[in-house]
């Protein structure tokens, strides 16, 4: 199982436990006779030749650690699926390795060709030639197709079978900074790296997550981005699979990169809290939330008032690793009744970063405080701390968080919190750099 | 020649069980009753020991040929002649005596500890340190105001004041014969009030400078006052094995503290730790001169550096199970 799109999501991967545990409730009968969708059988008649189960195996005993789907493009038997379908093997190929499962019941090696870590995009090749394969359609590489068009997604669900699902185009989400699209239908683990095309049976998109919060919210990479790891796949020179983590690495590298330079393109506003501000990214797909304890019960002896933006960027690098998020958090407090020493203890119990954990995937954490007088001009002195941690397997990418405190009266504060995962120290330290200099008095 | 000796019998707890005036240059030792002394120690000889002075004036302890023979009161080389003028501690069978001269130096006149005066301190140290916790207490609470929040921890603190100073007090008892239980409670509440000020100042200093690490060390400070509370103590019931009591209680003080350490490291690995400010105070507090930012980002390289290493140091291992980590 794994988490996608930062807390609200899953994907679609599952274990065959989990589809063991769960009850199947009995069928209501049907009254009368529902219409059946003739397009939707000539879109799986078409299909079943070209979709393939594709499952991790252990190495050690050959039992199935991950399942997932995939969908062959190339007469020469290339096939697109998840990276997440295939991530165990690409980060472990001495623990795992792959196979896929026809339809028809055969079965086979697969080798990994590429893989695109940022779309959750992978290819595959089956070791036979001259097999059917799907066509993207080419509305879809346009990104012009129309909301509500039906469309149909097919995988494995649950490991119960090959599965047809049919289901709405509804554009791109909106405040996505990956662009994904927003498809109704129920998708569920297994289907993942499954395809799903139009009526004509041309893909449209690959099955990636679903959120587990709605119902029949589910997700899918664009065509576009599949189409374009094919050729980079047919092209480029072949992996390395004994490489693959160093390609990973590089992916996350480039994928941070152009995600902070989108970012200072798109802008940073100034946002007033209290009686200061601090600096906010004016980018469309920054979520904002706020929260209060002005309703508490009883009356909070101080008032707190948050915000938090955050990029809901999330990168599935393994089972252990999501990363990829930005976030800018606020919190201004003023204390009612408490004296100058009892706010500072308040302060102090809630001066905690977001992002801490046990991974042992990155380094233990390095912190250093200071008093800091960010920039010139009136502003407030700030108590700061900047704490680091490295993830051990990929050079150069940290996980960052930034806090500071102003200074400037003793029952009133503003914590200020930025949190950046898998960062270059360079773009933590330009953002950091800027974060600190916009704290500010309003006025 | 008029000379004067003493001669102490030491109890088995090592105090004067008696003591004998001699007048003259010589005694003899013994379980016989034609002896000065005489001693009910069955492995002592009747005629045991013959003490007389040398020619140079000193004191001269002599072996009557006996089966158990003469010892210094620690030695345990069997000796036939020991010298008293140095070391006036003989050990003859089970028994130690000691023998003095009448030019024994003693030591000066100790002055008297008023009457009640400890339990004077105990109580005035015993009000400001209660009234110390109460308002360090009323100072940190941030929730709903409610007296059992401050009554509590303080009842607390005085439970565990009074089974600590009464554990004491009934050890002085035992080996002491007196209890001391003023003496023992204005040292344990001096010790309270030392850790206290020790508290405030280092989180304060931890604070005003934005030195997280003295803040995280500061506890070593307690296991410091705690093994010279427990030298204090062990001061009032006697000078004896001090030393091995103050060993066992540094080594049981070390061991304490490296065992919190520890276990605070492995917790850290265990459960990772969090970002935060740390233990704040108010603005006021601040001594340490504004950072530029700079100077702040240039502390912060030295994390990236700290993580890098840790980094190159602990690679992630490849798989659990293939032969080697990918090269």
């Amino acid at each position: 199982m794994m988490l996608r799109l930062g807390l609200l999501a899953a994907a679609l991967l599952s274990s065959a436990s989990f589809a063991a545990a769960q009850p199947s409730a009995p069928a209501a009968p049907l009254s009368a006779a529902a219409p059946l969708s003739t397009a939707a059988e000539r879109v799986f008649d078409l299909a079943k030749p070209r979709i393939l189960q594709i499952r991790s195996l252990l190495q050690a005993t050959g039992r199935q650690s991950s399942l997932g789907s995939g969908f062959l493009v190339t007469p020469e038997g290339l096939a697109i699926t998840n990276y997440h379908v295939v991530s165990q093997y690409a980060l472990d190929p001495k623990t795992y390795r792959l196979e896929f499962l026809a339809p028809d019941g055969s079965k086979g090696a697969l080798r990994l060709l590429a893989f695109d870590v940022a779309h959750d995009l992978a290819v595959v090749k089956v070791d036979r030639g001259d097999l059917p394969y799907f066509e993207f359609d080419p509305r879809a590489l346009a990104d012009n197709l129309p909301k509500g068009e039906r469309i149909y997604a097919m995988g494995n669900p649950l490991d119960l079978g090959f599965t047809i699902v049919e289901g709405t185009y509804n554009g791109l989400v909106d405040k996505s900074y990956d662009e994904r699209i927003h498809f109704s239908g129920a998708i569920n683990p297994g289907m993942s790296g499954g395809p799903v095309a139009g009526g004509d049976g041309r893909i449209v998109g690959v099955n990636v997550a679903k959120r587990l919060d709605g119902e029949n919210v589910g997700f899918l990479v664009p065509a576009k981005f599949a189409s374009d790891l094919i050729d980079r796949a047919k092209k480029g020179p072949p992996l390395v699979v004994d490489k693959a983590r160093e390609e990973v690495g590089r992916q996350l590298a480039s994928w941070q990169a152009s995600f902070y330079a989108t970012l200072r393109d798109r802008g940073f506003r100034s946002s007033s809290f209290g009686p200061y501000r601090g600096l906010e990214s004016a980018a469309p797909w920054m979520t904002c939330w706020g929260a209060t304890n002005a309703d508490a019960i009883p009356k909070p002896r101080t008032a707190v008032n948050s915000t938090r933006c955050s990029s809901a960027t999330g990168i599935f690098v393994s089972d252990r690793i999501l990363t990829g998020r930005l976030d800018f958090a606020y919190s201004y407090f003023k204390a009612v009744d408490l004296n100058a020493f009892q706010f500072s203890k308040e302060l102090s119990q809630r001066s905690w970063g977001f992002d801490g954990g046990l991974s042992k995937r990155l380094t233990e954490q390095e912190c250093r405080d200071d008093f800091v007088e960010a920039g010139t001009g009136a502003r407030p002195p700030l108590r700061a701390t900047w704490c680091m941690r490295a993830y051990r397997e990929f050079e150069g990418l940290y996980n960052v968080t930034l806090l500071a405190l102003t200074q400037d009266r003793d029952r009133e504060a503003l914590l200020a919190q930025l949190t950046m995962q898998g960062v270059s120290y360079d773009n933590a330290v330009a953002l950091g750099r800027r974060f600190l200099e916009a704290i500010e008095w309003a006025k | 020649m008029g000379e004067v000796m003493w001669i102490e019998v030491l109890s088995r707890h090592g105090e004067v069980g008696s003591r004998q005036r001699i007048d003259g240059d010589a005694a003899t030792v013994g379980r016989a009753f034609d002896n000065d002394v005489v001693l009910d120690d069955p492995h002592v000889a009747p005629h045991h020991l013959r003490i007389s002075r040398g020619e140079d004036g000193e004191l001269v302890a002599e072996d009557l040929g006996t089966l158990n023979g003469l010892f210094h009161e620690h030695g345990t080389t069997r000796t036939p002649r020991v010298s008293l003028a140095k070391d006036p501690g003989i050990r003859i069978g089970r028994t130690v005596l000691r023998v003095h001269d009448s030019r024994h130096p003693v030591a000066p006149e100790r002055l008297l500890t008023p009457p009640r005066a400890h339990a004077k301190w105990a109580i005035g140290l015993g009000v400001l340190v209660v009234g110390a916790l109460a308002i360090l207490e009323w100072l940190d609470l941030t929730a709903e105001p409610n007296a059992t929040v401050i009554v509590r921890p303080v009842l607390g603190f005085m439970t565990g004041l009074a089974l600590w100073t009464g554990a004491w007090a009934l050890v002085s008892r035992i080996f002491l014969g007196q209890a001391r239980f003023a003496l023992q409670l204005r040292i344990a509440l001096s010790a309270c009030a030392a850790l206290i000020v020790w508290d405030q100042l280092t989180e304060s200093i931890s604070f005003s400078f934005a030195w997280r690490a003295l803040s995280d060390y500061a506890g070593l400070g307690f296991w410091v006052l705690l093994a010279a509370v427990c030298w204090a103590h062990l001061r009032v019931i006697g000078p004896r094995h001090m030393r091995v009591a103050m060993g066992l209680v540094v080594a049981l003080t070390c061991a304490g503290a490296a065992l919190q350490y520890l276990a605070r490291s492995e917790s850290q690995k265990l459960v990772g730790t969090r970002a935060s400010l740390g233990d704040l105070r108010p603005p006021e507090f601040r001594l340490a001169p504004l950072a530029s930012a700079d100077d702040f980002f240039r502390k912060a390289a030295f994390t990236k550096a700290k993580v890098d290493q840790a980094r190159a140091r602990e690679p992630s291992s490849g798989s659990l199970f293939g032969d080697e980590a990918t090269d």
